[in-house]
């Protein structure tokens, strides 16, 4: 391969990587902080847990769906928006925890 | 002459019926009240691992309540409740008399109010209960598991992943009737008495149905009847 075709590949992966946006949602007090999010397809969402108790975060969502089980406190989760659908995530713990993630 | 032996007889029952309120009101202040208060309300924050249920709001029946003084709440369920067993200390005539104590000073109205309540409840058709079961199944392993854990023995993976300890029910021991537990789950625990706040309400998230539906599903698949007609442990 040429140093051209390298050099692209590389600068094509650095611009994807670049336009990926991760946010950083917080599980303290029983709530996902800081709230409702607007996102696009191949942003992540970073779910961390600060209270002193487990929690939960998933979707039912078909097409981004995502479980993370138990979340430990102090334990970290990512997952990747995969599809264009708006979605909520809930805690499965804690029923009024919830929030609505719009994709653009 | 019968006129008489009628209020002779009225006289002797309202008189036994003070006596054994009075029995059970002096067992309360001597073994109750330091845990559940002088007014059945509790002490929230006091040294308890699990802090006292408020009487008040209980929605437990004397009969229920009558077997959770005698035999523990842990008997029942409760993992680290410090409500012990009395049974060894008193006898049956005495925890009735307690109980009755409980019962007509502090909540006179649990059987009308849990009555009530569940009457203006979603009414579900018996016959959908295979769908139910399926419903309530598909509810359990979304939620319940993680505390109540996935034989509903009160050990989920929560009750593993907390800098703060939770107790949830053994289930399987549980002496709620299915209405109750219905109640239970949609109100929450504080709504019930609980001070320590970790059953949450359930209504905002499921509907009269779904909840309904866990609770068949929870019946059936871990609970059976015993002889005092509670359930008991497969």
């Amino acid at each position: 391969m040429s140093d051209f075709f390298k050099t692209l590949l590389f600068s094509l992966a650095l611009a994807a990587s670049a336009s990926a946006a991760n946010y950083v949602v917080d599980q303290k007090g029983k709530t996902f902080l800081p709230g409702d999010l607007s996102v696009s397809v191949g942003d992540t969402i970073t779910f961390k847990n600060s209270d002193p108790f487990a929690h939960n975060a998933y979707t039912d969502n078909e097409s981004n769906e995502f479980d993370v089980g138990m979340q430990a406190t102090g334990r970290e989760t990512v997952m990747t928006v995969k599809s264009a659908e708006s979605f909520n995530i809930e805690c499965a713990i804690h029923p009024n925890m919830l929030i609505k993630v719009m994709v653009e | 002459m019968k006129f008489f032996l009628f209020l002779a007889f009225v006289f002797a029952s309202l008189s036994a019926s003070d006596e054994t309120f009075d029995i059970g009101e002096n067992i309360y202040a001597n073994a109750c009240s330091s845990c559940h208060g002088a007014d059945g309300k509790a002490n929230e924050g006091a040294d308890f691992v699990v802090n006292p249920r408020n009487l008040s709001k209980s929605l437990l029946n004397e009969k229920q309540r009558f077997w959770i003084v005698k035999m523990g709440s842990r008997h029942w369920g409760s993992y680290a409740d410090a409500m012990p067993a009395f049974g060894g200390a008193y006898e049956d005539e005495a925890i009735k008399s307690v109980v009755r104590f409980i019962t007509k000073k502090f909540n006179p109205d649990t059987e009308a109010r849990v009555k009530d309540l569940y009457s203006r409840s979603e009414a579900v058709s018996s016959e959908k209960f295979a769908q139910m079961l399926k419903s309530g199944e598909k509810v359990y392993k979304r939620t319940c598991h993680l505390c109540h854990g996935e034989s509903a023995r009160g050990d989920g993976l929560a009750t593993k992943n907390s800098q703060k300890p939770i107790y949830p029910y053994n289930l399987r021991k549980t002496l709620l009737s299915k209405e109750q537990m219905f109640l239970y789950a949609k109100y929450g625990g504080e709504f019930w008495g609980s001070h320590n706040g970790d059953m949450p309400s359930w209504s905002a998230k499921y509907d009269d149905y779904s909840l309904k539906s866990v609770v068949l599903y929870i019946d059936e698949t871990f609970r059976k009847k015993d002889k005092r007609g509670f359930s008991k442990e497969r």
